[in-house]
């Protein structure tokens, strides 16, 4: 069986941490959504793999190959412009299978929840219950059949929501062609335009994990919920007198300086220098490269590769995004906020949340950012700033 | 330097040869040819790259074969000269990398023996040979060949009388065999064989090994069999494979961040402030106590050295001479001072090049010190060599080096720093420095490299520019030679590096405005210096490019156009602005429509000098 993943799309809601990556590289516990979704295939004897990509396509073909090093052998294909996701799909029309999975490339999921589609014979939608529907497609079902799907409604008309995971065969490509070249870009407008048209699609339940990060801060989230399978493993060295608690990864060539304190789960890359005395406590994950000075302090957050965080700097319920430099005395403070990711955006009412660190930006001694600012790539500000606003990309704060 | 394969085992050998055959195509493309085994002997040979005319090529049934991809060095490109060459009674089928240097007179020996031949190649000479000396055992018949034959070669022989092995032979040219189930693999290289097996073992010169499906036999040209240990190789198929990108070149350069990652990965501890190589043992004296080191390579190897010499000078403050290897003849009289204070670096990408290969093997016998920095683990050079640091960077295919100089740049820094260690010539905070600067690189590449639209773009205004200069000061010189190379090899663009201060001396006479100048700056001692250069350039009406970092708001009000990147030290500032042009050629050549992977009359591993 063959699947094709649809992974064009940037995913703007995440930014900045999009603005160099797009969505699916994202790192959840140390990696990349997509990789979530190669192994859930890999793992559901599918190796034969698809993808269409778009927005930074370097970066997911950098990082997955030819697909040997994952158990599968992934092939691409792109879209130039995303203009949606029935459109990408039409991109790999050539390659639709009589058995094909399709599916997005964004959420993180398990093999147990593609179990009961991949086993199904014929045209297939996959949907879950979840306790926020009105952000998703919601679909309504009847005999077993999906009877219609409606994106974001507004009101409430159910909570079962389609995971954006379909089993297609290769003779809807030219309908699929047909309504796309009508201007209707998106699968649900294909779903639905095959319903109006009296094909049977068959509802089927998933068992499993699927989980989505629509926001910055879900990432925090989905980290975490990640992390409760980390395995406890060492390939770097902890020097005496450091101690390690609960389940913790350190990777190779890594080193754990003596007096640190880690209590699992914990994630730490390979090429880490941490401590001596450094804190690291549940959920943490530290990316590849990563170096972490003395007396820090670093608690339930996604430190990226390549980052730098300086020594007596607390470090909580944050996301630090790739190369960035944070020199000591850093202070991300705790609290309850309310975020707009943008002019045209609502303000999201967010518990318990620290800030968001774009990639590469510098960040001067003693700063303090207060709860849920976000601050863009390649930012960099000065010394003792407090941090009261988000900082737009590129921007400097004197 | 060619390409050689073979295979027996229980597969069709015809599928198996062509697929490695295009692997091993970085070694030369003009013609290529393969022979395979059952009732017949089975012979296709052509002029043209192997992907070309994998098509036309019938099918060949039998499970052992041999095949061959060309560059050409006796006999000009054509069918007749491609390989296998075939015996005059057309049982015996040679391929061969290599140059047989008294072919000349064996080949009038044999014609007067009543021998015809078809091709002007060295090669031929080899199966007239070998059918000459038959007497119903091939191993006996290419020893006896071999001790009438002069000159390089890795061989790759079998004959139509015996239908279960193939027959190798090594002198001077690289040839390694692959150990697999119930089949066994003969290549030039690794990349060959590595979708079938990681398994392999390297021949070693004035070997000869019999491979049949179940077994190989290796044996010295005594006859006597030698033992070998099996090795194997922690490269993946998948790293041979281009993943998505239409070349392998951008492939490669995309792969740096990681390259980097590697080459520093383990040897490094900030906090320590150390510098360590397992490779090497700091408690040796001889290190710490160096008077004099002597790098030498060809091509981006040489280029490298360049930026080695820089820094080994600054940071462990030991004198250092760089040398082509293709000109270190002329220098013997250098190599005989000094021996137990000096060392010599050997930088090959392959481990497999001619020229530094006889130099290795000339200072080996005055009894200098060889250290290698190659990424071919195993390979020649490495097996010469007192002690070899790897590269660590994954098999490259492209022919234009891309990563394999930016790990070798990486990992000079770190011997830099690693003998300054050692010597006391740097403290321990300004070695914490350093390896905090190196640490930041990956991340740095990887900038780079997401900002490359604005380079493709500037390659696209300037592809049908027919001169372009480099100029770069410093540590940045050895990349204004590099971006020229680059551009000269992929593009076909006639390009020159300078020393910005050397423009003045000469080539001032070039400009025009039709010769775009890229300005390689870093922001430091000699910033003020290329800004006059450039001034004076554009006095000259010859559109400048500037790459410099991305808080320089100077350079725009000098120049036609900025390439930016990231800020970075002095030391390392060279591994991004190489990015860039590695970047600026690829583009270019691809807005040209350029043969990207395998630019005309060239190829990737030098095997002849």
């Amino acid at each position: 069986m063959r699947a094709i993943v649809l992974a064009a799309g940037e995913g703007s809601r995440l930014r900045p941490f999009t603005e160099s990556m797009s969505k699916v590289m994202l790192p959840i516990a140390n990696k990349p959504i997509l990789e979530y979704v190669v192994d859930a295939l890999t793992q559901s004897g599918i190796e034969d793999i698809v993808m269409v990509l778009g927005y930074r396509k370097e970066r997911i073909m950098d990082y997955f190959g030819d697909g040997k090093n994952f158990g599968a052998n992934i092939r691409y294909v792109f879209q130039e412009k995303q203009i949606g996701t029935g459109h990408a799909l039409l991109q790999a029309k050539e390659e639709l299978d009589d058995e094909t999975i399709v599916l997005a490339g964004d959420n993180v999921i398990d093999a147990e929840i593609l179990s009961s589609i991949v086993s199904h014979k014929g045209l297939a939608l996959l949907y879950i219950k979840h306790d926020k529907p009105s952000k998703y497609g919601v679909v309504t079902i009847d005999g077993g059949l999906i009877k219609d799907i409606c994106e974001k409604p507004k009101k409430d008309i159910g909570n079962l929501i389609s995971t954006g995971i379909y089993k297609f065969s290769k003779n809807i490509s030219n309908e699929l062609e047909q309504i796309i070249s009508q201007g209707s870009p998106k699968i649900t407008n294909f779903i639905r335009h095959l319903l109006e048209d009296e094909k049977k699609i068959a509802s089927v339940k998933g068992e499993g994990t699927w989980q989505d990060a629509v926001y910055p801060w879900d990432l925090l989230r989905l980290n975490e919920v990640t992390l409760q399978n980390c395995p406890s493993a060492s390939a770097g060295k902890i020097e005496r007198g450091a101690e390690i608690k609960g389940n913790v990864s350190i990777g190779k060539n890594s080193i754990i300086r003596s007096g640190s304190y880690i209590i699992g789960p914990v994630l730490i890359g390979e090429g880490c220098e941490i401590g001596p005395n450094a804190c690291i406590f549940p959920a943490t994950s530290i990316g590849n490269n990563v170096t972490i000075g003395a007396f820090s302090e670093i608690r339930n957050s996604i430190i990226m590769n390549n980052v730098h965080v300086g020594s007596r700097s607390s470090v909580f319920q944050s996301v630090i995004g790739e190369g960035s430099k944070l020199d000591t005395n850093f202070t991300s403070v705790v609290g309850d906020a309310y975020i707009s990711l943008g002019k045209s955006d609502n303000f999201h009412e967010v518990k318990d949340i620290g800030c968001f660190i774009g990639e590469n930006c510098k960040i001067g001694s003693g700063a303090v950012v207060d709860p849920g600012k976000i601050i863009g790539r390649n930012c960099k500000i000065d010394i003792q700033k407090r941090i009261t606003k988000n900082v737009k990309s590129e921007s400097i704060v004197v | 330097m060619c390409g050689i394969v073979g295979y027996v085992g229980s597969k069709n050998a015809k599928s198996i040869l062509i697929n490695s055959l295009k692997k091993l195509d970085y070694r030369g493309y003009d013609s290529a040819g393969l022979s395979t085994l059952e009732d017949e002997l089975y012979v296709f040979k052509d002029q043209g790259e192997i992907s070309v005319l994998e098509k036309s090529i019938p099918d060949m049934p039998g499970t052992l074969g041999i095949g061959h991809t060309r560059w050409a060095t006796h006999g000009k490109v054509c069918k007749e000269n491609a390989h296998p060459q075939i015996s005059g009674n057309k049982k015996i089928a040679v391929v061969h990398n290599g140059i047989i240097e008294n072919f000349r007179s064996l080949r009038e020996g044999l014609e007067a023996e009543g021998h015809s031949f078809e091709s002007e190649t060295d090669t031929e000479v080899v199966s007239h040979l070998v059918e000459k000396y038959y007497d119903g055992d091939l191993e006996e018949a290419t020893r006896r060949a071999l001790k009438d034959i002069e000159g390089t070669y890795a061989l790759a022989i079998m004959c139509k009388d015996e239908k279960d092995k193939i027959v190798a032979a090594r002198r001077g040219s690289p040839l390694i065999l692959g150990i697999g189930e119930n089949e066994n693999f003969v290549a030039s290289d690794i990349p060959a064989i590595l979708e079938h097996t990681n398994k392999v073992f390297f021949l070693d010169d004035n070997e000869i090994a019999t491979v049949a499906n179940d077994k190989i036999h290796i044996t010295n040209f005594d006859g006597i069999t030698i033992k070998k240990e099996a090795s194997t190789i922690d490269w993946t198929y998948e790293d041979a494979e281009k993943a998505g990108y239409a070349h392998y070149m951008l492939k490669e350069i995309h792969e740096q961040p990681h390259v980097v990652h590697q080459a520093m990965l383990g040897r490094i501890s900030e906090l320590d402030a150390s510098v360590s190589f397992d490779e090497l043992n700091s408690n040796e004296p001889f290190f710490s106590t160096l008077g004099e080191i002597s790098i030498v390579a060809c091509g981006t190897s040489y280029y490298a050295g360049m930026y080695g010499k820089h820094i080994i000078e600054s940071m462990a403050e030991i004198p250092v001479k760089v040398e082509l290897a293709t000109e270190y003849n002329e220098h013997i009289p250098i190599m005989f001072n000094n021996i137990e204070r000096k060392l010599i670096i050997a930088i090959t990408q392959s481990g497999e090049t001619a020229d530094t290969l006889a130099v290795i093997k000339r200072a080996k016998n005055m009894g200098h010190k060889i250290l290698v920095i190659s990424n071919v683990p195993g390979s020649s050079a490495s097996r010469l060599a007192d002690w070899t640091i790897p590269n660590k960077s994954g098999p490259e295919i492209g022919v234009a080096a891309t990563k394999t100089f930016a790990s070798q740049l990486a990992v000079l820094y770190l011997i830099a720093l690693y003998l300054g260690q050692l010597r006391n010539t740097l403290g321990a905070h300004q070695i914490s420095k350093f390896i905090k600067n190196i640490r930041d690189i990956p991340q740095l590449i990887q900038t780079v490299l997401d900002r490359s639209a604005e380079i493709e773009h500037c390659a696209k205004e300037l592809k049908n520019v027919s001169n372009m200069f480099f100029i770069g000061r410093s540590t940045n010189y050895p990349i204004a030679l590099e971006g020229a190379l680059k551009l000269k090899e992929i593009s076909y663009i006639h390009a020159e590096g300078f020393s910005a201060g050397e423009l003045k001396h000469g080539p001032f006479a070039l400009l025009t405005e039709q010769t775009p100048v890229v300005a390689l700056c870093d922001r430091y001692d000699s910033y003020e210096k290329i800004l006059t250069n450039i001034i004076e350039i554009k006095a000259r009406n010859a559109p400048v490019i500037a790459v410099t970092d991305t808080d320089d708001d100077e350079m725009e009000k000098y120049v036609d156009s900025v390439l930016r990147v990231p800020r970075a030290s002095i030391e390392l500032s060279p591994l991004l602005n190489a990015v860039v042009c590695q970047l600026f050629a690829y583009h270019v050549a691809n807005y040209k429509g350029c043969p990207i992977d395998k630019p005309r009359n060239l190829a990737k591993s030098v095997t002849v000098e």
